[in-house]
């Protein structure tokens, strides 16, 4: 690893790669993972699902199943009319279990809730369910053909409060959003232009496979509802928990054990409405774990097809872009019109493009429904965008990371009017993945180099808060909304209130993930946590001391100075720690001072994003043109992170990141058939990568301290996936001379190409 | 025709007896009947490892193996790598490089990195990258997690001068 | 979850059929399980009884036979066979494809004799031995027979064993003098895409004879009669190899590939001609070290 520094020295332990907290429950097997647990009373559900892409349900006949020994309840919609069974992040078009109609091969019909799983297993077999099939759309073409199909008759509402302010577009039934991002003159732009590229670009269906399967447990009681589950966002699955059942939000408790990964895939509601459903029919604690073949079929990444167009100054400056993305969203929305917007915003690049008109519709098809996925609309644009800055570099004769120099944005510099200056120095971020790349050096023969950069605007809402818990003994509790994903977070966290009370890290406890127990935040997700809640701590802090300060004037001064020191305060220059401070404020019975710490869209976290988050990557690539392999040879990325709470953990983030985008543009894919079904719907077909498959890889940190969180610092962790597939495809390009245009880059892909090329074609 | 077998098997070095039916996997003995929840069932299909465990010394899949095969022979978990409250060299070596994000895969990828240890205390780069080649890891991206058994096999090597 | 059914140990060949009668013919022979117990769970298979053969001494150890044949019981596991010293001296291009069947655990589990019953048109070990002229040797309650690879396998997941019959050994001839066996495979996700198998034999500054096989792009491995045919009587020298790798490589380009995730048939095709050539590349190294 690699650290560029320009920040100033932050406090211990910032800075500092201590040990994750986590370690020993997670190297010994202590850690419980909601899939670990069980509740007393607890029965077990199995889902019915759905053989068909497109149907009507004449008749659920769930009779025999019932019979079986050992059953407890059978549920259909029809069972739950007590229940609003519509739900959705953006629009509610989803109902928990199917409600007439089904949409997708594997939609949930009935949940099965039995003694154990095995018998719920066996009864699965026993529900009969009369189908009446309707026309299937499996592509987006076929989507927004004449007369196609209608996959969603009915009208659903948009959510409040969801990110989206205005009332979302739509300009088709099967469009479930359009967004656009325009600004500048745009036929001025391309009217002018010396060069404009032009293309078509793919970018594959995803599956962001967490090795935890979805798993939930529900358990009602006179005090409402309990939930144990695999989410990220315990906060908004409360939201929706208590809109799906008439409840107040303070009357749903959502607890988040370890999650085992997330990626985006945990994001916002999944299973926790069923599971809550069918406890509630059947009268006992429910667990429902899917399998992951099931967890595949309820949610994937946004499949990508974009027509692009860049135009260019004779120097190689953009002066404008067009692009259209479809972005496949299989049977109901989730959270893909916000994907949609971002991947309409994202595409642009982190360049100053004086006019930009793009429009991005989300688009409903019979398949396995899409949301959220580590990069968020950014990996699909960006391997269209960064392709088109090497053909345009190739075009120009001009060095692809002159291209990309001479058009990113300047520190300080709005990619698009009202939006916060870019919060990083892009140019250096090139210059260090080309140095660790020796970009001047010409690569070995039938080698190939590139880099490719993205900019997202990251962290989501500025929403969150903090409770940072002085006892009496001097230690500090830290609570906070934000969930323990992998990420690192209950570490880093807990190193930002160590170095703000000026207490040791072993005498701090952070409490996450358990709705009733800690302040709201509204996600964990957009690559915010350290960022956002750490100024939430930082805050609540801040106001623990005062507290502290004020109690120390009330009952320690004796009319004597008092001021503020590491870990405690100064009375007439003799230390008193935190304990004594509030020993002595509650007269030595204990007690406890609590500080509070709001961050909102206001001040520093007023102007969106929170902050720019960087991917910066390089490659050097050989292919075995005899069967088109891609061989990586070197992977660099760089984290443009402004200040590495613990560098050890951003490198693996950052690590993570690129090695899931090699993943993607290398061999992940799901591949559906005309019919509506899925080919590689289990871990045989869909092939992640593995030990074997990773390059060489050199890890830089830039720090610079030029985030808008504590010390500087800004988030990491989904940068790095962003730029990886075009880096591979331009690689390939200077390597071999083809291009390509659709991810991923199998090896019969390439040959293709590469029989092309000698083909004069 | 479902039977029930008097099942007996050393776990973790503790002799247990259970009552399963022959179709019972041992990743559900052990995890529903013996609350040893620290392997992890991911996949399913024996691709990605989270269910590890060694029998006899020998890494395999505990969703695809009968526990009744496991009888009378010595099972070692995640649970029995630490002894006497002490961590193993390799499970301090993770904690060392941080060689897990989320954790669900660690169990499993410890037990085969045992197994390869055990097999080959020195092990170069490439013969631990083909030992943990068949376990997956979403977070990582796997270097640290080569390093930590590259690590803890140099520890391993160091406090036996004799090696 | 995994169908109920009874659990047979047998100790010995006679018991092993005895369980089978008793059982009525709702019986499958049961070993690693690493196949089997998987298509059971997916609710591909059931069966009321399991007889496991692991107990069985018959199916087990790794031995040269008089007449340097490599026999290998049936209940050997693939590590065994990736570890066996016997093997890498006989039979070295099992030994090294075997440590790269599936993974590790698979490797532990699952054995030769199962793999081969299973028939998965992506065998390894199957396409190996085919090229090797390995034979099964199959014992049942009506007495015993032996089979050649291609006679035993017949279709996906079909092969000509009687369900009452027991695999219990597999037995690949000896390598001549000048003798050279080798396995290539294209694997871009979790099986192979194709693999190729050659055997050649060296005589007199020439291939004298040559078997090429390959696996995974047709229901059952097969072999190549005119890539055979073009390897053979060719001197052992560059050009001429050249030369006939490149009929070799058309011979593919016949053979009724299926569209499937990992390709389509022409790309299939041509990676088979790729393949045959490194095979017959690594097979005659092989050779030149025997002659």
């Amino acid at each position: 690893m690699k650290r560029v520094t320009t920040r100033p020295a932050p406090p211990s332990p910032i800075g500092e790669s201590v040990p994750r907290r986590d370690g020993v429950a997670k190297v010994t097997g202590a850690a419980r993972f909601t899939s670990d647990l069980s509740v007393p009373g607890m029965a077990w559900a199995k889902i019915v699902r759905s053989p068909y892409p497109h149907a009507r349900i004449r008749s659920v006949d769930t009779s025999a199943a019932r019979a079986l020994p050992g059953v407890i309840a059978a549920v259909s919609a029809a069972d739950l009319a007590d229940v609003e069974i519509y739900y959705g992040h953006a629009l509610a078009d989803h109902p928990l279990i199917a409600d007439g109609v089904v949409r997708y091969v594997g939609e949930a019909v009935v949940g099965i809730v039995a003694e154990d799983a095995a018998t719920a297993d066996e009864a699965v077999a026993l529900v009969l369910i009369d189908y009446e099939p309707l026309p299937v759309v499996i592509t987006v073409e076929a989507a927004l053909a004449d007369g196609a199909p209608i996959i969603h008759e009915r009208e659903a509402a948009q959510r409040p409060h969801r990110g989206f302010e205005e009332e979302i577009e739509r300009d088709h039934p099967n469009v479930c959003s359009l967004s656009t991002q325009s600004y500048g003159d745009i036929d001025d732009a391309f009217d002018g232009a010396h060069l404009v590229v032009e293309g078509d670009f793919r970018y594959p269906i995803s599956y962001a496979y967490a090795m935890e399967p979805y798993t939930a447990i529900a358990e009602w009681s006179d005090g409402g509802l309990t939930v144990w589950s695999s989410c990220q966002h315990p906060f908004m699955v409360r939201e929706d928990l208590a809109n799906c059942f008439s409840l107040p939000q303070s009357r749903v408790r959502v607890i988040v054990p370890f999650v085992g990964g997330g990626y985006g895939s945990k994001s916002y509601t999944k299973i926790e409405p069923l599971t809550a459903a069918l406890a509630l029919r059947a009268g006992r604690p429910v667990k429902l774990a899917l399998s992951i073949d099931e967890s595949i079929l309820t949610t994937r990444g946004d499949g990508a097809f974009i027509h692009i167009a860049s135009a260019f100054d004779a120097d190689g400056r953009l002066r404008g872009r067009r692009a259209e993305i479809a972005l496949d969203t299989g049977a109901y929305a989730e959270n893909s019109p916000l994907v949609g917007r971002k991947a309409a915003n994202r595409i642009a690049g982190p360049y100053r493009i004086p006019a930009v008109e793009v429009t991005c519709r989300v688009i409903y098809t019979n398949t396995a429904p899409a949301s959220s996925f580590r990069g968020f609309g950014a990996p699909q644009g960006n391997f269209a965008a960064e392709s088109q800055m090497d053909e345009a570099a190739e075009k120009l004769g001009l060095d692809p990371l002159e291209i990309r120099r001479r058009n990113v944005v300047a520190p300080g510099e709005a990619l698009w009017p009202g939006v916060r200056g870019m919060d990083a120095d892009l140019d250096a971020d090139l210059g260090l993945v080309a140095e660790a790349l020796d970009w001047w050096t010409p690569p070995a023969a039938g080698h190939g180099r590139a880099i490719a950069i993205s900019a997202s605007d990251a962290g989501s809402e500025p929403v969150t808060t903090s409770l940072v818990r002085i006892s009496a003994d001097g230690s500090v509790t830290v609570t906070v909304g934000s969930t323990e994903i992998g990420q690192g977070s209950s570490t880093v966290l807990a190193q930002i209130a160590a170095a703000e009370m000026g207490v040791p890290l072993d005498r701090v406890q952070l409490l996450q993930s358990d709705t009733s127990a800690v302040s709201y935040d509204r996600s964990t997700g957009a690559s915010r946590t350290t960022t956002l809640v750490g100024l939430a701590i930082q805050s609540a802090a801040a106001d623990a001391r005062a507290q502290l300060l004020d109690a120390a004037r009330d009952a320690l001064a004796n009319g004597g100075a008092v001021e503020p020191a590491p870990g405690g305060v100064l009375v007439d220059g003799v230390h008193h720690d935190w304990g004594a401070v509030v020993r002595a404020w509650f007269a030595g019975a204990g007690g406890e001072i609590v500080g509070r710490g709001y961050v909102r869209k206001a001040g520093t976290t007023q102007a969106m994003p929170s902050f720019w988050e960087i991917g910066c990557v390089g490659v050097e690539v050989s292919v075995d043109e005899a069967t088109g392999q891609i061989w990586v040879k070197h992977l660099v990325t760089v984290g443009d992170v402004g200040c590495a709470i613990n560098p050890q953990l951003v490198e693996s983030q950052d690590l993570g990141a690129a090695i899931m985008g090699f993943g993607m543009a290398m061999r992940e894919e799901l591949v559906y058939t005309p019919d509506g079904n899925l080919l590689s719907g289990n871990l045989v077909e869909y092939r992640v990568p593995r030990a074997g498959d990773i390059p060489p890889f050199t890890s830089i940190l830039a720090e610079r301290g030029d985030g808008v969180g504590v010390y500087g610092a800004k988030g990491g962790g989904e940068g790095s996936l962003n730029p990886v597939a075009a880096a591979i495809a331009n690689a390939v390009q200077r390597a071999t001379g083809v291009r390509l245009r659709q991810a991923p880059f199998t090896p019969e892909r390439v040959w293709r190409a590469l029989q092309e090329r000698d083909a004069g074609g | 025709m479902s039977e029930i077998v008097e099942l007996n098997l050393a776990v973790n070095g503790r002799s247990r007896t259970v009552l399963v039916e022959p179709r019972e996997t041992l990743a559900d003995v052990l995890r529903e009947r013996l609350g040893l929840t620290g392997l992890k069932v991911s996949c399913d299909v024996q691709v990605c490892g989270a269910c590890t465990v060694l029998v006899d010394g020998l890494a395999v899949s505990a969703c695809t193996y009968l526990a009744v095969d496991a009888g009378d022979h010595e099972v070692l978990t995640v649970e029995g790598l630490a002894r006497d409250g002490e961590l193993s060299p390799l499970q301090q070596a993770f904690i060392d490089v941080a060689a897990f994000q989320c954790g669900f895969c660690t169990p499993g990828m410890l037990m085969a990195a045992t197994a390869l240890l055990s097999d080959n205390p020195a092990p170069t780069r490439e013969e631990v990258v083909a030992g943990i080649d068949g376990n997956l890891c979403r977070c990582t991206g796997y270097v640290p997690i080569i390093e930590a058994v590259l690590a803890a096999a140099a520890a391993r090597t160091a406090s036996r001068p004799d090696r | 979850m995994i169908p109920r059914f009874a659990l047979a140990r047998p100790s010995a060949l006679g018991e092993a059929f005895a369980a089978f009668d008793g059982a009525g013919g709702d019986a499958a022979w049961y070993a690693g399980g690493t196949e089997l117990l998987q298509v059971m769970k997916m609710g591909l298979a059931r069966f009321g009884t399991l007889i496991d053969l692991k107990g069985l001494p018959e199916l087990r150890g790794i031995a040269v036979e008089d007449d340097g044949a490599l026999w290998i019981g049936a209940g050997t596991t693939h590590r065994e066979i990736e570890r066996s010293a016997t093997v890498r001296r006989e039979l070295p291009g099992l030994a090294g494809l075997e440590a790269h069947v599936a993974n590790v655990r698979v490797r532990n589990q699952g054995t030769i004799g199962g793999n081969l019953c299973f028939a998965e048109p992506h065998s390894d070990p199957a396409t190996f031995l085919l090229a090797c002229d390995a034979r099964l040797r199959l014992e049942g309650p009506g007495g015993r027979r032996e089979l050649a690879m291609d006679a035993f396998l017949e279709s996906p997941f079909v092969t000509a064993r009687a369900p009452d019959e027991i695999v219990v050994a597999i037995v690949v001839p000896g390598a001549s003098a000048g003798e050279g066996r080798a396995y290539e495979k294209a694997k871009f996700r979790e099986r192979p895409v194709v693999s190729v198998a050659v055997r050649l034999r060296l005589a007199g500054g020439k291939i004298a004879e040559a078997h090429v096989a390959v696996g995974s792009m047709t229901d059952t491995p097969i072999r190549v009669a005119a890539a055979e045919s073009a390897l053979s009587g060719i001197p052992a020298d560059a050009l001429a190899l050249s030369e006939a790798l490149v009929v070799g490589a058309a011979a593919m380009t016949r053979i009724d590939a299926a569209q499937d995730l990992d390709g389509s048939p022409d790309y299939k095709r041509h990676l088979a001609g790729v393949l045959l050539a490194r095979a017959a590349q690594a097979a005659l190294v092989e050779a030149a070290a025997r002659v």
